[in-house]
């Protein structure tokens, strides 16, 4: 049916011309989608093209004796394949995380906040005014060893001594969600706020308690919008090393610190651009991801 | 426990009140290390200390008196404001082409116009700053601003695009009928209804250069530094309340770019950002 269809269909040309008013207005030439398309070719896709060929290093692959392959490197070296299991972990972690703190706020935020619902939705952007650094600081001065928190715990009398907090994978956990946090809420408040609150007061009516209810109609409809959140934390997480150059105090290597090493110090370009293209790889395929999640997300809702 | 009896826990417990007062917790989470930061920046001690003792400018005294910041913050203003600008004359245009583009490809399009926002920034830095070397622009004042004015382009591509998705082609069309020139109707039409989408895209894009690290450093020199990247310095190497009254510095002009906004478009053009 829709073979034949396309099959017959007629040529925009040879459709009887349109009368009465025109279909679209055009207020700019479509030209000028190519002025932007130009720009993020040659300053975007040129530079990540440029940069794969400088991971593979030809002058090297000439050289038999001299041949350093950086991605045997990458994933065959353990501490290298350590560095880049421990920012996979470190991404899905966060990312988790971000959902079960998140995903309260969000039903709070659609089905309670009511005539509150503005003031909510300033509170979780407004964090965006400070910087990331203002933000870690935050925490280093509260994890700092004379720090709030010690102090806290001393004047309850639970430690005899101030704990050495900053380190480790617990600061740098609670510094991510901090910073992350309030994207994946919004992602998620977007998809529950197109849920028919129906839906849930029929289910309810037919005797479901309100936690099955949850369970068996909010949790499923809202998948979609914890999906693109988490795509979205996921790709954050996955490029981002100053919160975990601060907070981590030198114990975390991921392979974006790993890169700003290698640029700061080592100097080692090449292999830094490998680490880099493994970053690449991993954000094209959040992105076709996201695109199927939108195309999804684009039919369900029509 | 069985599903039953735990969803009934759950029933019991579970209540809005408790909902509310996770909520409370969540801001408190989120505001803590905000409030402690401004809170140091006061302090009249030489150390970090929360709660701050006694109550003094030293500190911004020393930050306005300290040359790496004041310089790093009005090559951050500057760059904030210039790529925001680049991003809208290279942007806008584009935005408003593809919304009422019969090309098939423009959704196609409209997500590569989109794609740096899904690109790890310290890969898209790195990645840039060979290729600008190479183009023989190396660390300068131009790599850096074309450097932003890649990330601020999507911002105000998704904003614009998004206000003007709204707007029906009606009123430009009445106008054109009307006989005004394409240029008039661009100008009298056209733009005053989308400026809303402009100035939150704008906003956003510029919050986002003022935070800018992984690009920035990339592209760091004595002439070139940004605020983030002397912050992130003095870190590494000192712990005192200098960068608490560089951090509030930065709030403070980040919601004065707030309020600007705000008094010429109102904040609800902000929504479709989020």
């Amino acid at each position: 049916m829709t073979a034949a269809d396309g099959g017959m269909a007629i040529p925009p040309s040879a459709r009887p011309p349109r009368f009465g008013r025109a279909r679209f207005y055009r207020s700019v030439s479509p030209w000028w989608i190519a002025l932007a398309v130009i720009f993020l070719l040659v300053f975007f896709v040129l530079p990540l093209i440029d940069n794969i060929q400088r991971s593979i290093d030809l002058s090297t692959l000439l050289l038999p004796g001299t041949q350093q392959n950086y991605y045997a490197k990458l994933f065959l070296d353990p501490y290298y394949l350590r560095v880049t299991m421990v920012t996979v972990v470190l991404s899905v972690g966060v990312t988790a995380i971000c959902v079960l703190v998140g995903y309260p706020v969000a039903l709070f935020l659609v089905r309670h906040a009511g005539r509150w619902s503005g003031v909510v939705i300033f509170l979780l952007i407004a964090p965006l005014l400070t910087s990331i650094i203002m933000r870690t600081f935050g925490w280093q001065v509260l994890f700092a060893r004379r720090g709030l928190f010690n102090q806290m715990l001393l004047g309850l009398d639970w430690i005899d001594k101030p704990l050495n907090l900053l380190g480790g994978p617990t600061p740098v956990v609670i510094g991510l969600v901090h910073v992350l946090v309030p994207f994946m809420v919004l992602s998620i408040a977007s998809v529950l706020r197109s849920i028919d609150p129906q839906l849930e007061e029929s289910a309810r009516i037919l005797g479901a308690s309100k936690t099955k209810t949850f369970f068996k109609v909010t949790l499923p409809l809202s998948l979609d919008g914890i999906g693109t959140g988490s795509i979205l934390v996921f790709l954050l997480v996955n490029g981002s090393f100053v919160t975990i150059l601060l907070l981590g105090a030198g114990s975390m290597q991921t392979l974006p610190l790993l890169i700003y090493q290698q640029f700061n110090t080592t100097r080692d370009f090449g292999f830094a651009a490998a680490m880099s293209n493994v970053l690449l790889l991993v954000a094209l395929v959040c992105l076709y991801l996201q695109l199927r999640l939108i195309r999804r997300r684009g039919t369900v809702g029509a | 426990m069985s599903w039953e009896r735990f969803a009934y826990f759950l029933d019991k417990t579970g209540s809005r009140w408790g909902l509310i007062a996770y909520v409370v917790l969540f801001f408190i989470y989120i505001f803590a290390p905000i409030v402690i930061v401004v809170g140091v920046s006061f302090t009249a001690t030489s150390y970090v200390t929360f709660p701050p003792e006694g109550f003094s400018l030293q500190w911004f005294d020393r930050f306005f008196s300290y040359d790496a910041f004041t310089n790093s913050l009005i090559v951050s203003i500057e760059i904030a404001i210039l790529s925001a600008i680049c991003g809208c004359l290279i942007g806008v245009p584009a935005a408003l082409a593809l919304v009422r583009s019969r090309i098939k490809a423009a959704n196609m399009i409209t997500t590569f116009l989109l794609s740096p926002l899904s690109m790890p920034l310290i890969v898209t830095g790195f990645a840039l700053l060979f290729f600008l070397s190479w183009m023989g622009l190396g660390v300068s004042f131009v790599s850096l601003l074309i450097a932003h004015t890649v990330v601020s382009l999507p911002y105000i591509v998704r904003t614009v695009a998004g206000v003007y998705r709204g707007v029906s082609p009606e009123y430009e069309e009445s106008a054109a009928a009307l006989g005004a020139t394409r240029w008039s109707v661009f100008v009298h039409v056209t733009l005053p209804m989308i400026k809303p989408g402009i100035f939150a895209g704008a906003l956003f894009a510029m919050l986002i250069s003022i935070d800018n690290l992984p690009i920035s450093y990339f592209f760091s020199s004595t002439s070139t530094n940004t605020l983030p990247v002397v912050m992130l310095a003095y870190l590494e190497n000192q712990f005192d309340p200098a960068i608490a009254a560089a951090s509030t510095v930065q709030l403070i002009l980040a919601v004065i770019g707030l309020l600007l906004v705000e008094r010429i478009t109102g904040l609800d053009a902000m929504t479709p950002a989020g």
